[in-house]
């Protein structure tokens, strides 16, 4: 066969076609970003002019790599708030896998009550946006010692809270913690769950304890996914921005992302991009690490068995009182902090919580000049609306490039799998997830601030949003769509083709409809994150184009923490509440998106 | 002399009884085959006694011991019952080499090292898998996990040893080899086998005993050929030998002394019972079972038909014969071939011939056809 035959037989299967495609704009969209990164980090902005003695802009420079590693100001730029993100990251890691590990083991293990009810509130954190609980713990823990109101727990008890208690790395830890916590359980869960209950009765009939059990056969065998858990926990709370913004900030408690956002947003935007660019080294580092572990040769992953044969641990005169206190535990961390959001909205001056101070005035009130520069209530602000207008079309907007690119992506990966060109087409279609979004936000200011081939200069424009939130959370829709493709044998496929029906019914009659629930998780995922993205929009948004989620950072930067607090359960409503009609009516959930069950 | 006892054992899932009242006696060193079709109770059966499954009601005794008592609210856990668990799919630890799966119960019963390394090797040697000590499960064939789950089983020499389907993941040859060990083994090892399975001639082959459920409820307990020969009701007799067993629906009466003539439109017989008398009412709806080896085709006999298929496979040929519209399935020794339409005629040589009643299915007698 000669080279042009060879090529249009090539051409003629439809998976071909979309990982060529895919592997050309995915190209462009992670690989050139990540060069301009680069370059960026030694090139002089027009910021920088006044720093970098008689150069112009765009001229080479080393500047920014040496005043960021190797200089006496190196410690307060960068290696502090290194350090500070890998103290952040590793304990936010040990509490969400514990937290996570031991619910998932009494939930598939043990005769625990409220099986269902727990396990729904669990996941709750996880569909909140991460900043909820950083809110409710400054509604209720603030002090007045850093300046502003004290908090609910102060009005409630008289108990100035400290100020380690209240700002800084400890509530910063046990947030993101908290957060990361339903993502834990549900990867160690769904590891449980699949694992066969005979090998733990197999150990059993050797003699075994429950303790020994413990130790030689279930930890080891959940190990690489608790691994997986910490190494994908780690680079998510690496790359976390909103929850150190707002419970760092008022102590000065940097970590990368935050100071990654003074510098870009500041004078020094090549500080930023060095940044942004060792984050995606250690996070490529990461991956790398977790291929490896579950590539390896103890490598489990096809263990199956009868899992319905399993026996549950009872934990006798425990169960009861242990299945109430856990329900009053995650109640208090799933509801109690909306309740607070609602509070706070309706106060007027913050830290009064006597009942003449209760005003309406954040949500209908018309706005007043001496209350917020007279900004009116947020039902009746058109800003507000305006806001919630781009999030909506932009998240719609999202999910459905996304989702379909996805879709697609998954199709052609599995369908050519073992080649060389799907592997890198799937590497390609997983290297956003890696990348921390507020780098990842600041590639794209930069890469799209001027014109590109045929692309007119972005920035500032809603399109921009749109093609970065795309690009962002494609890894979700892929990865849910690589699963849902594997479980389908080829031959579904085969034996429409041979009665001759095209490519796109085999699509849209066959394998969509038998994967639908998969395939929807692959639009929900991406939808959801990205009604609650902040870190990801912030540098790229501008007042025409400003979204839910930026105009309650601003609003909390301001102080009027009534009118965030206003906003934020609007986003976490809308957020649960499109997650449980999507749920109610398709099958689709979060959870199994990400690994679940 | 460690002996199985089971006493009005119930195992109920909610409202779904998995196990109906059953009464056990498992002796010695015997090999007893729990057999029945899928989700008949015999795996449930099997997890009870092991104690990896709670009964509902009843007691089951080990070695004299009272093991499990729903009444007394006795339930030993299974680390305390010294028996040994086959699973169906080995439940090998997937994190653990060959050599530390077998060796993981003799570190827990605190065995010296050398002591270890010299048992694990004897197994190993045993079973012919010495040069897979150092692998992963992972990276083992499914006859050689087998075989470690085996070893593993065996390693702490427990005189009681339960196995769920352990063949039923093999291939057919692999599993013809497995049998052969599987009864070696329990002649060499001197325990008492549980063994758990779908397959009647695993059950045929291996067992002294048979336990037959149906639904949770046990249907025979009996030696192998006994099941085999004198099935306790219809479906015993379908359910034990392949090719099945061929049912003839007659309607009977009893003449002489006690025997029974037989007819129906193509078939009028004298039934000569070998075993104890019975009686049975004129025009009694009644089942012959007469099994595909008891049929011969010969030069005369008292029936005629013709040759509606064969299947020659070698060793025999299983024919099938058509009656004036009754289809009557017999094995012939060695490699015949007939042509399909050929008229041969049929007699019955065997005193191996089931008489069951139709409306309780019961056997009411066995004898030969006259």
């Amino acid at each position: 066969m000669n080279y042009t035959n060879r090529f249009k037989s090539f051409i003629k299967k439809p998976h071909n076609v979309i990982l060529v495609s895919l592997a050309i704009i995915l190209s462009y969209l992670t690989i050139v970003p990540m060069i301009t990164i680069i370059l960026d980090t030694f090139t002089v902005h027009q910021s920088e002019l006044m720093r970098v003695k008689g150069a112009a802009v765009g001229d080479f420079t080393l500047y920014h790599w040496t005043k960021v590693l190797f200089s006496s100001a190196s410690r307060k730029i960068f290696y502090e708030p290194f350090l500070n993100t890998m103290v952040v990251s590793f304990g936010t890691c040990f509490i969400a896998i514990t937290l996570g590990g031991m619910m998932a083991w009494l939930v598939t293990r043990t005769n625990l009550r409220f099986k269902g009810i727990l396990s729904t509130l669990f996941i709750f954190p996880y569909i909140m946006p991460s900043w909820t609980l950083a809110m409710a713990w400054l509604n209720f823990f603030q002090n007045s010692l850093v300046g502003g109101s004290p908090g609910i727990f102060t009005a409630l008890t008289g108990i100035e809270t400290a100020n380690w208690f209240a700002y800084g790395p400890f509530p910063i830890i046990v947030v993101l913690g908290l957060h990361y916590a339903p993502f834990a359980y549900i990867l160690i869960g769904g590891i449980l769950r699949n694992m066969d209950a005979n090998l733990e009765e197999a150990a059993l009939i050797l003699k075994a304890s429950r303790a020994k059990i413990m130790r030689k056969i279930t930890i080891p065998i959940v190990l690489p996914a608790m691994l997986s858990t910490f190494l994908l926990v780690f680079s998510s709370a690496m790359s976390a921005f909103a929850v150190p913004a707002f419970l760092g900030t008022s102590v000065r408690y940097q970590v990368l992302t935050t100071q990654m956002y003074r510098t870009l947003n500041g004078l020094n935007p090549g500080y930023g991009y060095i940044m942004a660019l060792l984050m995606i080294i250690i996070g490529v580092f990461i991956l790398g690490i977790n291929h490896h572990i579950v590539g390896s040769r103890k490598s489990f992953t096809t263990i199956t068995g009868k899992s319905s044969n399993i026996s549950l641990i009872n934990l006798r005169g425990m169960t009861t009182p242990l299945s109430y206190l856990l329900l009053i535990l995650i109640s208090m961390v799933c509801i109690v902090p909306l309740f607070s959001f609602a509070l706070e909205s309706f106060i007027m001056e913050p830290g009064n919580y006597s009942f003449d101070n209760f005003t309406t005035l954040f949500w209908i009130g018309s706005g007043s000049p001496e209350i917020a520069n007279g900004e009116p209530g947020i039902l009746r602000n058109p800003s507000i609306f305006t806001g919630l207008w781009n999030s909506l079309r932009l998240s719609v907007l999202v999910a459905f490039i996304s989702g379909s690119m996805g879709i697609l992506a998954g199709y052609a990966i599995v369908k050519k799998k073992n080649s060389r060109l799907s592997a890198f087409v799937n590497n390609l279609a997983f290297f956003p997830y890696l990348m921390p979004s507020m780098a990842f936000g600041a590639i794209y200011l930069s890469m799209f601030a001027v014109r590109r081939g045929f692309i007119p200069p972005l920035y500032g424009s809603f399109a921009l949003l749109v093609l970065v939130g795309a690009v962002k959370y494609l890894p979700f829709a892929s990865r849910a769509s690589v699963g849902a493709m594997h479980q389908l044998s080829n031959e579904i496929e085969e034996a429409a083709a041979i009665q001759g029906i095209g490519w796109g019914k085999r699509m849209l009659r066959i394998i969509i409809p038998i994967q639908k629930a998969s395939f929807l998780s692959g639009y929900l995922l991406p939808f959801i994150s990205c009604m609650r993205e902040l870190s990801l929009f912030i540098l790229l948004v501008t007042p025409s184009t400003r979204i839910l989620t930026t105009m309650l950072f601003q609003y909390n930067e301001k102080g009027w923490s009534q009118y965030a607090n206003a906003i934020n359960l609007l986003i976490v409503l809308f957020v649960v509440l499109s997650n449980t009609a999507v749920n109610r009516l398709t099958g689709a959930s979060i959870d199994k998106g990400i690994g679940g069950q | 002399m460690p002996q199985i006892i089971l006493k009005n054992i119930t195992k109920r899932f909610g409202s779904a009884v998995a196990v109906d009242n059953l009464n056990l006696v498992i002796d010695d060193r015997e090999f007893l085959t729990l057999l029945g079709p899928s989700g008949c109770g015999k795996t449930t059966t099997l997890r009870m006694i092991a104690g990896l499954e709670t009964p509902t009601e009843g007691d089951i005794y080990i070695d004299d011991v009272c093991v499990f008592s729903a009444e007394r609210g006795i339930d030993i856990s299974p680390d305390k019952r010294n028996v040994g668990f086959l699973f169906q799919n080995y439940a090998l630890w997937p994190h653990m080499t060959v050599y530390k799966n077998i060796a993981f119960g003799l570190e827990n019963m605190k065995w010296d090292k050398e002591r270890i390394h010299a048992r694990v090797y004897e197994l190993l040697e045993m079973l012919r898998i010495e040069e897979y000590h150092d692998r992963y499960p992972a990276e083992l064939s499914g006859g050689q996990q087998q075989r470690v789950a085996i070893a593993r089983t065996l390693a702490t020499g427990p005189k009681i040893l339960f196995m769920d389907e352990p063949l039923s993941n093999l291939d057919a040859k692999l599993r013809m080899e497995m049998r052969t060990e599987l009864k070696r083994l329990h002649a060499e090892t001197d325990s008492t086998f549980v063994y758990v399975t779908h397959d009647q001639l695993e059950a045929m082959t291996l067992s002294t005993n048979i336990c037959l459920l149906r639904n949770g409820l046990l249907q025979q307990y009996a030696p192998p050929l006994e099941v085999y020969h004198t099935p306790s009701n219809v479906f015993v007799a379908d359910f034990v030998g392949s090719p099945n067993i061929n049912m003839i629906e007659v309607s009977g009466e009893s003449v002489n002394l006690d025997e029974v003539k037989l007819s129906n439109e193509q078939v009028r017989m004298l039934f000569v019972p070998t075993s104890s008398s019975f009686s049975i009412t004129k025009g009694q709806k009644l089942f012959l079972g007469i099994r595909p080896e008891c049929i011969a085709i010969t030069e005369e006999g008292p029936l005629s038909g013709e040759i509606y298929s064969t299947l020659p496979s070698g060793m025999e040929t299983i024919v099938k014969i058509d009656v004036d519209g009754l289809l009557l399935t017999c094995v012939v020794f060695g490699g015949v071939d007939f042509a399909m339409g050929e008229q041969v005629n049929i007699s019955f040589t065997s005193e191996h011939i089931v008489l069951f009643d139709q409306a309780t299915e019961r056997n009411i007698a066995t004898g030969k056809l006259m």
